[in-house]
């Protein structure tokens, strides 16, 4: 009969249907927020991804496995029991003598074997809360029954939103505080782009060996210098019902921030990844004051503007600007003699020429409010004539706002 | 390049002056005035924003505009950044549907309104021209994407002339944008800096910014959550806890106990919690908030697997009243008014047989509250009372605006979500 050979091909041709269909091709594209995954693993430390069902969780891990050389372990948590994680307890011969033993689940055996690899554990919100329990062992401990997972083997969590979970899944405060919080979205873009046939490969981070050294000195001195200036900043446990269960701050959360800090450094990762890593550490608030510290860091030494204030390279933005000249009129009041003042006013003029005046305006006055009696002034600061008049003008146009008259 | 006969060389003195007088009258926007780049531009009419926290200037518009309207329109641009009106465009456009050209345009109006209304006076004057909730008939001190409901271009509004702020103010990109690899831009993490350092700027120093800026501040990080779903998840981690709901337990064996031999594990058991609603019913509780009370009720009851008869409601005012089983919202008689003391319909909640495993309350908090921790979990949904600052500060230091009475807040026990916060917003 004809129609006796036609599963096959039927098959055939459905094989060949499904091959086009996966037939698609990779763009090199950044992801910040894979760059900050593969930062955080690479730091082993726990990451918790936070994210809605279906948005590609897995797809990143896999990615992520791949470019670390991990075999990749996926553990669904919620069709486990909590004796897959803490061991099924087995009576031997002698149990009083021997005690009885918690067998670990042929997953760990295996990875412990393997002695290193990426266990993901998928779907913890939707565990039951024993099962969460049980887990959250596996992550803070290392442990699964009695066997103790290498060094070699790091571990990712995933999480629906408290939004879309069936069962409130909340971490209690010190839970919280022990993950790195990794927000995942999908990309609007990448999806469309994706479907219609060229996924993004990302590039991800490499550590640079030889800046290890600077790398670990920067993070230090970037915790360190926010944490002496605001002691309240150090341990702020989070209040109101909104920011339960997320990232806040406390001497474990900086520690693993300034790990952190260091490993993106070293990598030479962009700011935007730095910022999601030490915000899904320490929360928002405090990650945003550490991210202005290590803006502020990043502003030209004043000794090395004051120093050649002819080729000194003043920053672009405005706010930061205004910033690096302040710094330098506060080195000038804090080691004043002329020498040092007269190049301040020359950094004034340059900043002048190459940028808007109104920056200039305050660092000027309080530049001119040092001057000694015996100081000659400058002859750049002829060149400044511009700020004053600007400086008038705004005057002028308060007076007339306060005089009612509209300033025309 | 050949120019047009209107060739105005840009007065950069004169524009630099009113951005040092808007920064010398607004000091907390200083940083946010300075990050802003500034690009001259002929296309612009006047002064644009784009997303990228670029300003386009047109040197015409800088030549006929006085230095004290000049700063009142870069506090008006800078202000469109700092409060995201081009993603609020977005998400609007995107949640109502909202297309073309005339579509923006009324974002932009609806966010002129919103900043127009209390960014000026103090130093700074309303430019000509500019738009506030008046002049569309409107009230003052909403948000954007309330006023965006409750007007249409028609002839009145034609007849504004200064109204086109950019990609910054509604998220439509124009014609004269650099776009994102256009040099001098901020990143995303670069704005979200400046507006930290705004936002850190106003809450730092309590009593130089308006409402509105302070307001800004608290919940620009920090936006209200919608509270249903707060609301939701509180009442599902209190029914979902140890002790309480499904979970193992070594009652029973596991099925899996017959492939190893010897050794006990436990099993999964649910045995479905009990909920006791303790509803508000005194006269300071709206009508429409004891409605919207009764819809929450039914959403817990499906929210604990859809068993009405498992969720009881205490109506309480100065006493409780008799307990009701849920069965369809519609059969409960809210009966009271007058005085509350919340202490009487916890009382009867804890005396209900089986007890119940949570209580939710719902109540605009000013009520006494029992004096020692319930023997079962306790979630309390608050209706927001003003002045709502000081019952936020009321753990931090700032209070000096809670003139009005303020009453006692729900115990440290109690998982509070205060309802009905983040729904006007529409920020989330």
């Amino acid at each position: 009969m004809p129609t006796h050979a036609l599963p096959a091909t039927q098959l055939d041709v459905a094989a060949d249907l499904l091959a086009l269909l996966r037939d698609t091709t990779t763009e090199p594209r950044p992801d910040p927020q894979l760059e900050a995954l593969t930062l955080a693993v690479a730091a082993d430390l726990p990451v918790l991804l936070w994210g809605e069902p279906g948005i590609g969780k897995t797809a990143s891990l896999t990615q992520l496995a791949a470019a670390l050389d991990l075999p990749l372990t996926t553990v669904i948590a919620s069709v486990h029991e909590p004796s897959d994680f803490s061991g099924l307890p087995v009576v031997g011969d002698d149990p009083a003598e021997q005690g009885v033993p918690m067998a670990p689940p042929d997953w760990a055996v295996r990875l412990v074997k393997a002695g290193r690899g990426l266990l993901f554990l998928d779907e913890l919100s939707t565990a039951p809360p024993a099962v969460q329990a049980a887990l959250l062992r596996v992550v803070l401990e290392r442990r699964i029954g009695a066997l103790r997972l290498p060094a070699g083997v790091r571990i990712v969590a995933a999480a629906n939103p408290r939004s879309s979970a069936a069962d409130g899944w909340e971490l209690s405060a010190p839970l919280a505080n022990r993950f790195v919080h990794l927000q995942w979205a999908h990309d609007h873009e990448v999806v469309v782009r994706g479907l219609a046939g060229t996924w993004p490969r990302a590039t991800l981070p490499r550590l640079d060996p030889e800046q290890l050294p600077q790398a670990v000195e920067f993070a230090r001195r970037a915790v360190g210098g926010l944490l002496s200036g605001r002691p309240g900043l150090v341990h702020r446990l989070p209040s109101g019902e909104a920011r339960r269960g997320g990232p806040w701050p406390s001497p474990r959360s900086w520690e693993m921030t300034q790990c952190l800090v260091a490993f993106a450094t070293a990598a030479g990762a962009s700011r935007d990844v730095l910022s999601l890593l030490v915000r899904g550490t320490v929360g928002d608030g405090p990650g945003l004051e550490l991210l202005a510290c290590v803006d502020r860091m990043e502003l030209p030494d004043p000794e090395v503007l004051l120093a050649d204030p002819a080729g000194a390279e003043l920053p672009e933005r405005g706010d930061l600007r205004q910033a690096a000249l302040d710094g330098v009129v506060e080195a000038v009041r804090a080691r004043p003699d002329k020498e040092r003042w007269d190049a301040a006013w020359a950094l004034l003029v340059r900043a002048l020429e190459t940028g808007a005046p109104d920056l200039v305006v305050v660092p000027a006055s309080t530049l001119a409010s040092l001057r000694a009696a015996d100081w000659d002034v400058p002859a750049s600061i002829e060149r400044l004539a511009g700020v004053v008049s600007l400086s008038r003008r705004a005057d002028r146009a308060a007076a007339t706002v306060k005089a009612g008259v509209g300033g025309r | 390049m050949i120019h047009g006969r209107d060739e105005i060389a840009l007065d950069r003195d004169k524009l630099f002056s009113a951005r040092l007088h808007a920064a010398r009258c607004r000091p907390y926007l200083a940083t946010a005035l300075f990050a802003l780049h500034v690009v001259e531009s002929r296309r612009v009419p006047t002064m644009a924003v784009d997303r990228h926290w670029r300003c386009y200037v047109s040197p015409v518009f800088v030549a006929r505009t006085p230095v004290a309207e000049l700063a009142g329109v870069w506090v008006h641009e800078v202000s469109h950044l700092l409060r995201d009106h081009h993603g609020r465009s977005d998400r609007v456009a995107r949640e109502r549907g909202l297309t073309g050209p005339g579509e923006r345009l009324r974002m932009n109006i609806a966010a002129d309104c919103e900043i127009n209304d209390d960014v000026y006076g103090d130093g700074l004057v309303r430019p000509a021209g500019a738009v506030v909730p008046e002049t569309l008939l409107l009230n003052d001190g909403e948000l954007m994407e309330d006023y965006l409901r409750q007007f249409r271009l028609g002839p009145r509004i034609q007849e504004l002339a200064w109204l086109d702020c950019g990609s910054g103010a509604d998220g439509l990109e124009r014609e004269w944008d650099l776009g994102p690899d256009g040099a001098h831009g901020l990143s995303a993490r670069e704005r979200d800096a400046v507006r930290f350092r705004v936002a850190q700027g106003i809450t730092g120093r309590p009593g130089d910014a308006p409402d509105g800026w302070r307001r800004w501040a608290e919940e620009v990080f920090h936006p209200p959550q919608p509270w249903r779903e707060l609301l939701g998840a509180a009442v599902r981690s209190a029914v979902s806890g140890p002790g309480v709901g499904e979970d193992y337990t070594y009652g029973r064996l596991s099925r899996r106990s017959a492939s190893v031999p010897g050794a006990v594990l436990p099993s999964l058991r649910r045995r479905p919690p009990h909920v006791c609603v303790v509803i508000d019913t005194s006269g300071s509780v709206s009508d429409a908030e004891l409605g919207s009370a009764l819809l929450e009720v039914a959403a817990i009851s499906r929210a604990v697997g859809g068993r009405r008869d498992l969720v009881s409601v205490v109506p309480c005012d100065a006493a409780a009243g008799g307990v009701h089983r849920v069965c369809g919202a519609e059969g409960i008689a809210l009966v009271g008014g007058g005085g509350t003391d919340l202490r009487a319909g916890f009382d009867r909640a804890l005396r209900m047989r089986p007890r119940p495993d949570v209580v939710v309350a719902l109540t605009d908090g000013q009520t006494p509250w029992p004096g020692s921790r319930p023997p079962c979990r306790t979630v309390v949904g608050l209706f927001p009372r003003f002045p709502r600052s000081s019952r936020r500060a009321a753990g931090g230091s700032r209070d000096e605006d809670g003139a009005e009475y303020v009453p006692d807040t729900p115990p440290a026990w109690a998982r509070v979500v205060e309802l009905g916060a983040g729904t006007a917003g529409g920020r989330t």
